[in-house]
């Protein structure tokens, strides 16, 4: 493991971290149109998460 | 919670997820790995990491297709797919590995050495992502890809990318292109790795000559050149000369001493092999061009270009016909085989004896493509 490695393991902790709290206001956000936006900004997290983008 | 909004937010998200589907599955497919048929000439196939395990495991631990003749000679290593941007450099090694055989000599071929770059392509460009090249048996589909290291396997980029042997300091992106972080450094990014693997093979095989296959766009000064270090100028000189013969034209370029990083003077710097970049004409990835389709990446038919080149703003004349792929990897493969040709004909007890590569006449008149080999029935790529 080299430095590199280390940046890459702690940015996808980052990622992670705001998935789960867009997730958190997604599923807790009364408004339909709020819930859509927070959807569509979940979509780079998630393929970033499972390493397609 | 209420649960009626909890179930809203996941529905949503499902229904978002369902429409950026599409796209994930497309990334996902440009990973898959190019369909390469290994020939009756291909003595082994390995992986660069049996030179420096530390590429092992990662999306950037290419195929070497090695040739070896039963007579004793000299080794060279040839090498395509540094840019995936530019065709020429990986057909003309694929085409060979399903044709041609050595007779005398070692030839290694890495068709796509920086692999994980084939996995994207260039950000907000709007690049095809594959071509087809028509064969009597249908056609047979390559992937076009980026010009640096896929950023999925290479991340983060730095503000300024400083070579780590050579000093000379970049935009930071280039920390991603294989042709300007040699010679490589065992704990350096992913490209650097992979290219102190690359110096390692040259260096534990005793490689004579290296070859570095690419494509220029012809607003730039290297175009149908060959780019030698100088230990390689009487050897590329002579193939030079035997390729004018056949009506070929190439020129001669000095890698420049204080232009770091690049193939022809790191790999000649820090290697004993005699080091040649060669460049075919790219209707592409230059800032001049027209539509970027796929008809215009195969023909490299460009009234924009033909306009630039009666303009004088281009190095080579662009001829209103275009320059197929078939010229541009036949141009590669002829040169490649002169080069060894020129390497017997100057160290007779170093020699190389390329046999069966598809003949320059051959490839322009009936095209690549009757030179690709059929796959059978199943393995086909579309």
């Amino acid at each position: 493991m080299n430095i590199y490695s280390l940046i890459t393991a702690f940015y996808y902790v980052i990622v992670l971290y705001f998935a789960v709290m867009l997730f958190w206001q997604l599923i807790t956000q009364k408004q339909l149109s709020m819930q859509i936006a927070i959807a569509i900004a979940l979509i780079p997290f998630i393929l970033r998460l499972l390493y397609i983008k | 919670m209420e649960r009626q909004t909890v179930l809203r937010g996941i529905l949503v998200l499902l229904l978002v997820v369902a429409v950026a589907t599409p796209a994930a599955l497309a990334f996902i497919r440009q990973r898959q790995p190019d369909l390469i048929l290994k020939g009756p000439g291909v003595t082994r196939v390995g992986k660069l990491s049996e030179y420096f395990d530390g590429i092992k495991g990662t999306a950037n631990d290419p195929d070497y297709y090695l040739f070896e003749g039963p007579e004793k000679g000299g080794t060279m290593i040839v090498w395509g797919g540094t840019h995936p941007v530019e065709p020429a450099g990986y057909l003309a090694p694929i085409l060979m590995i399903e044709n041609m055989k050595v007779t005398r000599g070692r030839l290694f071929l890495i068709p796509q050495i920086n692999i994980s770059s084939f996995g994207n392509t260039k950000i907000g460009i709007g690049d095809v992502d594959s071509f087809t090249i028509p064969t009597p048996f249908g056609s047979r589909k390559f992937r076009f890809g980026g010009r640096g290291t896929n950023p999925i396997d290479q991340w983060p980029d730095p503000d300024v990318y400083t070579n780590p042997i050579t000093g000379q300091s970049l935009a930071g992106d280039e920390s991603r292109n294989f042709n300007r972080v040699h010679p490589g450094h065992p704990r350096g990014y992913l490209t650097e790795r992979l290219s102190y693997a690359l110096m390692q093979m040259i260096r534990n095989e005793k490689a004579d000559v290296t070859i570095d296959l690419h494509e220029a766009p012809p607003d730039r000064p290297l175009v149908n050149a060959f780019a030698v270090h100088e230990r390689a100028v009487d050897l590329a000189s002579l193939a030079i000369l035997n390729l004018e013969a056949q009506g070929i034209k190439v020129r001669l370029e000095m890698s420049p001493k204080f232009l770091r990083g690049l193939s022809h003077r790191e790999v000649g710097d820090h290697t004993q092999a005699m080091a040649i970049l060669m460049e075919a004409f790219s209707p592409y990835h230059g800032p001049l061009r027209g539509r970027a389709d796929e008809a215009h990446l195969l023909t490299a038919k460009d009234s924009f270009l033909v306009l630039a080149s009666k303009m004088g703003r281009t190095s080579v004349k662009v001829p209103p016909e275009g320059v197929p792929i078939d010229v541009r990897v036949a141009r590669h493969v002829t040169s490649i085989v002169e080069v060894a040709n020129a390497l017997t004909e100057l160290t007779p007890e170093r020699g190389i004896k390329i046999e069966g590569a598809p003949p320059y006449e051959g490839m322009v008149k009936n095209g690549i493509g009757a030179y690709l080999k059929q796959p059978p029935v199943g393995n086909q790529r579309n």
